[in-house]
């Protein structure tokens, strides 16, 4: 699949075809990434042969029936998509007026110029322009979500991503643009359909937070543990705008996580967010940065991971405030919770600053649980196991509340509770 | 009172004794050596510093080997700033000597020289509070002296070429083992072409009351001054190394690529102290690290002032169980500077701790950066690393960077990391020039309160030296 | 001699004007005290006159002693004399308060003159204890971690230590309770002397209980609205401000 250029569909405007052949080309002549690189240290290389694997594998009417059933997530949604190894399988919407929420393949016939305004923007700076690359070249679907002026949104857009079969590639595809003083909450759920078959996913999600809005998305990826994963979020703010980002990572036996926000406007704030639980062989390799072009902007990221097993971690945040981008706020804290004697934990926060009058600050930790804690909850009657589990559990819920909507919260913890499930934690 | 007023009266008593700033050093003398490598590097360059110095077949070796890993290694600009791509191998001075011994007594220094190092006060110090002294001139030390009762005790102190051929049983075994010569493209060049530096052996369970001082002092343009260093402390030793740096103003780009190892046998300590204030148009390129045995004890207190690009990363391998290794360090960037400093932290045995405290400071538009490495391995336990980095902007033009690398391992150990930007603000100006401090003098003020608990660490001669030249710096850097 | 001010009008960096002409005389022995509701120009004024970048003078003229002082910076007016105990005094970081005050002192002294060490901490001593300071003040950041009443018996003894000819006090009674209050009052009261000028800006008439002016002067958007003798606080007191703003527009 990766050395034959994907045929773009004769339905697709031409601007998306140009864009695809260049893309392809660009996929040819990337470099991939190599021992030395700074955005690749301490990477698995290794993860990043895809040889072998294959697109739009079909599923049968059965299958997707059985998949759309299983796309459970929140309870009330006002709209809902399940794709199948990025086909459409289900929709549902009680989306108002002034929204234009469609699977992609549709959008870019029916608001080609609306989509070619926001489609993949920024460039890909954080180690993955080959994969980025890759992905614009052969995106077939996704979603396109375009909120209009002054239309706030209750209630979530959900959309499931499912691959299906063995050794199926995917690439879903997730686009939200926020009109003036408009809200909306997006999540994305990725899963596997069965618990053996080897999958890829190169995933990308591209948020763009208009002035005065608000831009919620959550991505819950969960595939089974012989997939491997990139998923790349690119989230710019203009004037006043407000968007948070939040990963969980339960699934997968290799992600990487590459999170650019651009605060484009002044006032504007972006909250990045990441709750990973790797466990057995796991790894996940995440890489941030916060990019202050704009004065009087704010941007908080908070990534934690509570390790099992032999799993392992890398982390790699760069704040970087422009020449102008005065009066800026900062932070950046990554924790890490070392729950097993075999994990590895590696973190490379980091800081460039070129303005003045701003306040920057980074932080992290690697420890394991305190003993004095376990002690406590003991003295109450509680076991050590239940101990460890619950003070791993309260270490990641500090996270999700920072998302402020009870019933996302709600399905996170979910997701996490099945990890935890599905760890042997009765070794200390 | 407290500790600050002390300095601060004494400031006045040792101020004509240790009165080193910027514009102390930027004197030169005209050249006359007998021994001139000449420009550029090649093996017959090796052969002539071989030559010259009369190494053992198994030095020549070692130079010839190094020098063929020096050429092999590319820059490690994939990382590191591109300006290192500025520095001309071909047009660098690798040896220059007048061919003296060093001297035992100030009285039979040459006259020229003698007074270099008057005018950097070192004679003063040591009469003042220094248990030993060499002072290099170019490639070479020019004087070396330690105290009597020391050397009855055993203590060796003297430059790396003695060193290897006085006593080689003991310098042999280490020399290069706590940093190969493909450590990096520099530490391989110093291998190749190094000369000078000190060799200092502490015996089992002396422990130096006072310090041993290096001083090294560049002379001539477009010289290129690579000494090394090696020092072992012996079983339950403790000894305290101070090297002071200067060069004159040039008009091109010298070098000065040190490599220094340290070693600290089982509850040994070893504090080495660099009080850096190079020229701004030295490339100062240097690799330090210590080996810390059991209970033994590495500390690294650092201050780098001047030199166009400074990278230096000093680190601690803490090989036995309890060892503990610290790097405590202040950097000042003014215009035209860059300071790429950090601090590696290696942890090899159980019940290993680490602690990094790094203040920054860029002026102007100067530019510094921190650089961190960590790492934890997997069946240890006990480890703790705690780092902290702090930098301080002092105009919009300046610039910060930070990137640490934390590898932990395992969930019996606990390490944290923590850093921060903060500037000084026009309403701290404001306060301080309401009570009539000139701008000069609040900025001062402000940037000695920021690296005030770190100046405490150095030996208080040296902080209020430390002082001085920040002063100095901040003076010239506003208005 | 005295601190004169003169038809003073100051705008904010944007433009916003603030002060609109502000004359006042301030003669040596004098205590001046100036009240006026929130954003009325009173701080600003103190602030104008100690040299703040944040503001534009575009007319007017403050003398000290006769000599005109826009043309000096900030610590040029400091060592001339002017003296401004802020009302949310700074924070300097890792710097004790010894030796702040100690480098203050020793910005006055001609180069190559030293501050004698002996009697320096005998004379800050001195006034520490009057206004009731603990020892372990003298090695503290300058007002790191202060409450507020520290901050401003801080900015008191600073006053004393360094002796100014004007001392313009910017709502040094606000976030005090009556103790503090008290002991401030004291500082500043052993500080009065007739070859010294003060000006009191204040809020609250409570302060003047404590510090009793010679003269009382109304500040209400940007002007003096109104003079008078202490009997004008206690005015102020009984009718609250809204009544000075209609006098000021009958």
């Amino acid at each position: 699949m990766t050395t034959t250029a994907p045929q773009t569909p004769a339905i697709f405007p031409a601007w998306f075809a140009a864009r695809q052949h260049e893309a392809w080309e660009r996929y040819l002549a990337t470099p991939a990434p190599k021992r030395g690189d700074e955005t690749w240290r301490f990477s698995n290389l290794k993860q990043l042969d895809f040889a072998g694997f294959v697109r739009g594998a079909d599923v049968s009417p059965t299958q997707a029936a059985d998949l759309i059933s299983r796309s459970s997530g929140l309870e009330n949604t006002v709209a809902k998509f399940v794709f199948v190894n990025d086909e459409l399988a289900h929709s549902e919407s009680k989306l108002p007026k002034g929204v234009i929420c469609l699977p992609l393949a549709e959008a870019l016939v029916s608001h080609s110029d609306l989509v070619a305004a926001h489609f993949m923007q920024q460039e890909t700076r954080l180690g993955s322009a080959k994969f980025a690359a890759l992905h614009e070249a052969s995106v077939s679907n996704g979603l396109f979500i375009h909120i209009g002026d002054n239309v706030e949104i209750e209630g979530t857009i959900e959309v499931h991503h499912w691959i299906s079969g063995s050794n199926v590639l995917i690439f879903p595809h997730t686009l939200v643009v926020t009109g003036k003083n408009s809200k909306v909450r997006v999540i994305d759920i990725f899963r596997s359909a069965d618990d053996i078959s080897p999958g890829v996913a190169i995933a990308f999600n591209d948020l763009s937070a208009g002035p005065n809005s608000q831009l919620d998305y959550v991505a819950i990826q969960a595939f089974n543990e012989v997939t491997r994963v990139i998923q790349i979020n690119e989230t710019s703010t203009a004037r006043d705008s407000s968007a948070k980002g939040f990963v969980l990572n339960t699934g997968a036996s290799w992600a990487r996580n590459e999170s650019l926000s651009r605060l484009e406007g002044a006032g504007s704030r972006s909250d990045m967010l990441s709750v990973s639980v790797p466990a057995r062989e796991q790894e996940y390799d995440q890489r941030t940065f916060q990019h202050h072009v704009s004065e009087g902007a704010y941007s908080d990221l908070l990534y934690k991971n509570s390790l099992y097993d032999n799993s392992k971690t890398i982390f790699s945040g760069l704040i970087f405030v422009d020449r102008n981008a005065h009066h800026t706020d900062a932070y950046q804290t990554c924790r890490n919770l070392l729950m097993s004697d075999t994990c590895e934990a590696n973190s490379m926060p980091g800081l460039e600053i070129n303005a003045d009058q701003v306040k920057c600050s980074h932080g992290s930790t690697s420890s394991q649980i305190h003993d004095e804690e376990i002690f406590y909850l003991r003295a109450r009657g509680i076991d050590p196991v239940s101990a460890r589990q619950l003070i791993a559990r309260g270490f990641s819920v500090q996270v999700v509340e920072r998302l402020g909507d009870d019933a996302t919260e709600e399905l996170i913890l979910q997701f996490i509770d099945d990890k935890f499930a599905h760890i042997d934690t009765t070794d200390p | 009172m407290s500790y600050q007023d002390a300095t601060a009266t004494l400031d006045l008593e040792t101020r004509e004794a240790i009165d080193i700033d910027r514009s102390k050093g930027d004197f030169t003398f005209p050249e006359r050596n007998k021994f001139d490598a000449g420009r550029g590097l090649t093996d017959k360059t090796v052969d002539y510093i071989c030559d010259v110095k009369n190494d053992p077949d198994w030095v020549r070796e070692f130079r010839h080997k190094a020098l063929k890993v020096f050429r092999d290694k590319p820059m490690p600009t994939n990382w590191a700033t591109k300006d290192l791509e500025n520095i001309d191998f071909d047009v660098i001075r690798y040896y220059l000597s007048d061919g003296e011994k060093p001297k035992r007594s100030w009285a039979d220094v040459p006259a020229d020289v003698l007074e270099t190092f008057e005018r950097l006060g070192i004679p003063q110090q040591e009469r003042a509070f220094l248990a030993g002294v060499e002072a290099q001139f170019d490639s070479e030390a020019a004087y070396s002296n330690v105290k009597e009762e020391l050397t009855k005790q055993g203590v060796i102190f003297c430059n790396s070429t003695e060193g290897l051929k006085e006593h080689e049983a003991i310098f042999r075994p280490w020399f290069g083992k706590v940093i190969p010569t493909g450590d990096n493209k520099f530490s391989a060049l110093n291998s190749a072409v190094f000369s000078g530096g000190s060799f200092i052996y502490i015996p089992k369970g002396v422990k130096l009351k006072q310090p041993l001082q290096a001083y090294f002092r560049i002379n001539s343009e477009n010289f290129g001054q690579f000494e090394r260093t090696l020092i072992i402390a012996d079983e339950g030793s403790e000894v305290m190394y101070m090297e002071g740096c200067t060069a004159p103003k040039f008009e091109t780009a010298t070098l000065h690529s040190a490599v220094v190892e340290l070693v600290a046998l089982k509850g040994a300590k070893i504090q080495y102290v660099t009080v850096q204030n190079w020229s701004s148009n030295v490339f100062n390129l240097v690799t330090k690290r210590g080996l810390a045995m059991e209970d033994a004890e590495v500390r690294w207190i650092d201050c780098n002032i001047g030199s166009r690009l400074t990278m230096k990363y000093p680190g601690v391998i803490m090989k036995g169980e309890r060892a503990r290794g610290e790097v405590i360090s202040i950097a000042l960037a003014n215009t035209g500077q860059h300071q790429d400093t950090g601090a590696k932290m290696i942890h090899a045995a159980n019940n290993t701790t680490s602690n990094v405290v790094s203040k920054s400071i860029s002026v102007g538009e100067g530019r510094s950066t921190y650089r961190g490495q960590v790492f934890i391995p997997k069946h240890l336990k006990g480890c703790r690393n705690n780092t902290e980095c702090d930098a301080l902007l002092i105009n919009s033009n300046s610039r910060t960077d930070t990137y640490p690398a934390i590898t932990v391992k395992g969930n019996r150990h606990a390490t944290q990391h923590e850093a921060s930007v903060s500037q000084v603000s026009e309403d701290m100006l404001f306060y301080m020039q309401q009570r009539g401090l000139n701008q000069g003098q609040a900025m001062s003020l402000a940037v000695n309160g920021f690296i005030n608990d770190l100046v405490r660490e150095f030996p208080m001669e040296y902080s209020v030296e430390l002082k001085r030249l920040i002063d100095l710096e901040m003076e010239g850097s506003v208005g | 001699m005295s601190l004169h001010i003169q038809d003073l009008h100051a705008t904010l960096e944007d433009g916003t004007e603030i002060l609109k002409g502000v004359t006042l005389d301030i003669p040596q022995g004098e205590v001046h005290a100036i009240m006026g509701p929130n954003g009325s120009g009173k701080s600003t004024l103190s602030k104008v006159i100690a040299g703040n970048e944040g503001y534009v003078v575009t007319a007017g003229t403050v003398t000290l002693d006769g000599a005109e002082i826009f043309g000096m910076s900030t610590d040029e007016r400091s060592r001339a004399g002017i003296f401004l105990a802020f009302q949310y005094p700074s924070e300097v970081p890792g710097v004790s308060n010894a030796n702040f005050i100690r480098a203050a002192l020793q910005a006055r002294l001609p180069k190559g003159v030293d501050i004698d060490a002996v009697a320096y901490y005998k004379n800050l001593y001195a006034k520490m204890d009057l206004l009731e300071m603990d020892r372990k003040f003298t090695a503290r950041a300058v007002n790191e971690g202060f409450s507020g009443g520290e901050k401003k018996r801080n900015e008191i003894l600073q006053m004393m230590m360094l002796e100014p000819k004007y001392c313009i006090l910017d709502e040094t009674d606000s976030g005090l309770d009556i103790d503090a209050l008290k002991i401030v009052a004291k500082g500043v009261n052993a500080m009065r002397s007739p070859e010294r000028g003060m000006l009191l800006i204040t809020h609250y008439q409570r302060l003047l209980d404590y510090i009793k002016p010679d003269h009382v002067h109304v500040m209400a958007e940007g002007r003096i609205v109104r003079s008078g003798g202490p009997e004008l606080a206690h005015e102020l007191e009984k009718y609250g401000y809204d009544f000075l703003k209609e006098a000021a527009f009958a």
